[in-house]
């Protein structure tokens, strides 16, 4: 593989990566903060998706313009979400799993019957053009995308580091007794993770409706990629969900780039299993006080 | 005689079914260094949880200077000014030792102090000091029960409580913990303690509680209590080891 294969099959690796980090963060969130599994995480996603294609296929406007309607969307459903997990008998890691399951299975079947079973994507003039830096060529709606990602990440990162709602949601996340000896109200910020979580799947949707074709049961796909790179990243931390959403990304292109497209899940599944051995699970660890 | 700061009275509470309190009462008056000692299981640490809302209160009432707590979540019995010291610190372990002291400075008023609070504590534990930008799961044992100790000391608390506080330290540590707790209760400072380590508690109390199968069987002063019988048996039949912490 030439020097110049090698660099631009990296870039689009960075470009996908950053693109996976924003389509796992808000299920990494939920489960650092609740220890719940939720698997509906995807079917959010893919809701979000469709509100964003109904909206611009309705109005015509600009994609982006259209990530935070579909995120604030989200919010009524993520207070739902909350209130019925609060209700949920211990141990809730195991019915949580009930609960979003069953969450899954609804929004498949009302997504199906409000859109049916079409194929769907924000086909978006400005998003589908190519950008040429130099000698190397990058899809222009992969390189928005990217950036979109990186903001909503780094929003995150600053909310939960330097503001007092983000420091409460971080000590709950490390230690709900703990945070909760020291004056944090940790159902206050549960009920924020979960608004947090939604909206960012919500927006997220429209990212990759702008990408990936939307159909209701495709939130499954999206559901195993934010628990493959949880489980990687360890769960609620931000900056490693991140660098493994990138890593992934980049190690994807390359195999595709250097082997065609049959060997890539075989050496991303091989790669995860063996990072997992080696450093006895980010879930794990985390979970561990 | 002045109104107790806490003062529990009938208290039943426990996990689930198991029933770990029953009908426990006692008070703490302000300025007081209150022990409370006991054989494993009964119901020291359940009293500290339950005082601080960690668990229900299933009967009776706890007050604190006179106002009604039981009841009220965790959170809103910390702002009245309730500190508690967990078994096993219970520190955020991947923050650094600052990040974990301006989280216990997290309520409102806890944190207009902060800065005066941080230098009385480097005061206390210089140790500390040097290691503020340390991710407290590299410090050691005794680093870490300072830093839960001062992590709570940052909430500028009216009652703090310690639950097990010795629990694994060298006894070099543990004298400079005792010495640390004497400065603190200097400035005034009302603490609950309960623990294994009785010799050190007892002689560090005004005030005692001996707690058998979740009630109080015997009260009095420190060094009093240390003299009697029935906490030597009560201590040496079911600790193993207890006698050579009695002696």
């Amino acid at each position: 593989m030439s020097s110049h294969t090698f660099v631009q099959a990296l870039l689009s690796g960075i470009l996908l990566g950053c693109f996976y980090a924003v389509m796992a963060l808000g299920f990494s969130m939920i489960l650092g903060v609740t220890r719940a599994l939720n698997l509906a995480h995807g079917d959010l996603i893919i809701l979000g998706g469709y509100l964003g294609y109904w909206l611009w296929s309705g109005s015509g406007l600009h994609p982006l313009l259209l990530v935070p309607v579909a995120g604030a969307a989200l919010l009524p459903l993520a207070l739902l979400c909350q209130w019925l997990f609060q209700r949920l008998p211990e141990p809730k890691e195991l019915s949580s799993l009930m609960l979003t399951f069953g969450l899954s299975l609804l929004l498949q079947n009302f997504m199906l019957g409000l859109w049916r079973g079409e194929y769907r994507i924000i086909a978006s003039e400005p998003l589908t053009a190519s950008v040429r830096v130099g000698s190397l060529v990058l899809n222009q709606g992969r390189l928005i995308v990217a950036a979109a990602a990186l903001i909503l990440v780094a929003a995150l990162y600053l909310g939960l580091t330097r503001t007092r709602w983000g420091r409460a949601v971080r000590a709950t996340s490390l230690d709900r007794e703990a945070a909760a000896l020291l004056g944090i109200n940790v159902d206050e910020a549960t009920r924020t993770t979960f608004l947090l979580a939604f909206g960012l799947s919500g927006g997220a949707g429209v990212l990759f409706a702008t990408l990936h074709y939307l159909y209701p049961a495709g939130g499954i796909e999206v559901t195993l990629l934010a628990i493959v790179l949880t489980i990687w990243a360890g769960a609620g931390r931000l900056r490693s969900v991140l660098l493994a959403s990138i890593l992934l990304g980049v190690i994807e292109t390359l195999t595709l780039t250097w082997s065609g497209p049959r060997w890539r899940e075989l050496v991303v599944a091989l790669m995860l299993l063996g990072s997992l051995l080696a450093r006895s699970g980010g879930l794990a660890r985390s979970r561990s006080r | 005689m002045p109104k107790p700061l806490l003062s529990v009275e009938g208290v039943e509470a426990g996990y689930d079914d198991v029933r770990v309190l029953k009908s426990c009462s006692l008070e703490v008056r302000g300025g007081e260094f209150v022990a409370l000692v006991g054989p494993n299981g009964a119901g020291k640490s359940t009293l500290l949880k339950t005082i601080t809302g960690l668990l229900p209160v299933k009967a009776g009432t706890i007050r604190l200077d006179g106002e009604r707590t039981d009841g009220l979540p965790p959170y809103a019995i910390a702002a009245r000014g309730v500190a508690l010291i967990p078994e096993g610190r219970r520190l955020f372990a991947p923050l650094t030792v600052l990040e974990n002291l301006e989280l216990g400075a997290f309520l409102p008023r806890a944190e207009s102090q902060q800065e005066e609070t941080l230098r009385l504590i480097f005061q206390l534990f210089p140790t500390l000091r040097e290691k503020v930008s340390v991710p407290a799961q590299v410090l050691s044992g005794g680093e870490q029960q300072m830093l839960a100790l001062a992590r709570g000391l940052m909430a500028r608390p009216r009652l703090l409580c310690l639950d097990d506080p010795f629990l694994g330290l060298a006894r070099a540590v543990t004298n400079r913990f005792c010495q640390a707790i004497r400065e603190i209760m200097a400035e005034g400072m009302t603490i609950l303690a309960a623990g294994q380590h009785v010799r050190q508690l007892l002689r560090l109390a005004n005030r005692a509680y001996l707690l058998e199968e979740g009630r109080v069987v015997l009260s009095g002063p420190g060094a009093e209590l240390l003299k009697d019988e029935r906490l030597r048996r009560s201590l040496i039949e079911l600790i193993p080891g207890a006698d050579q912490t009695m002696r």
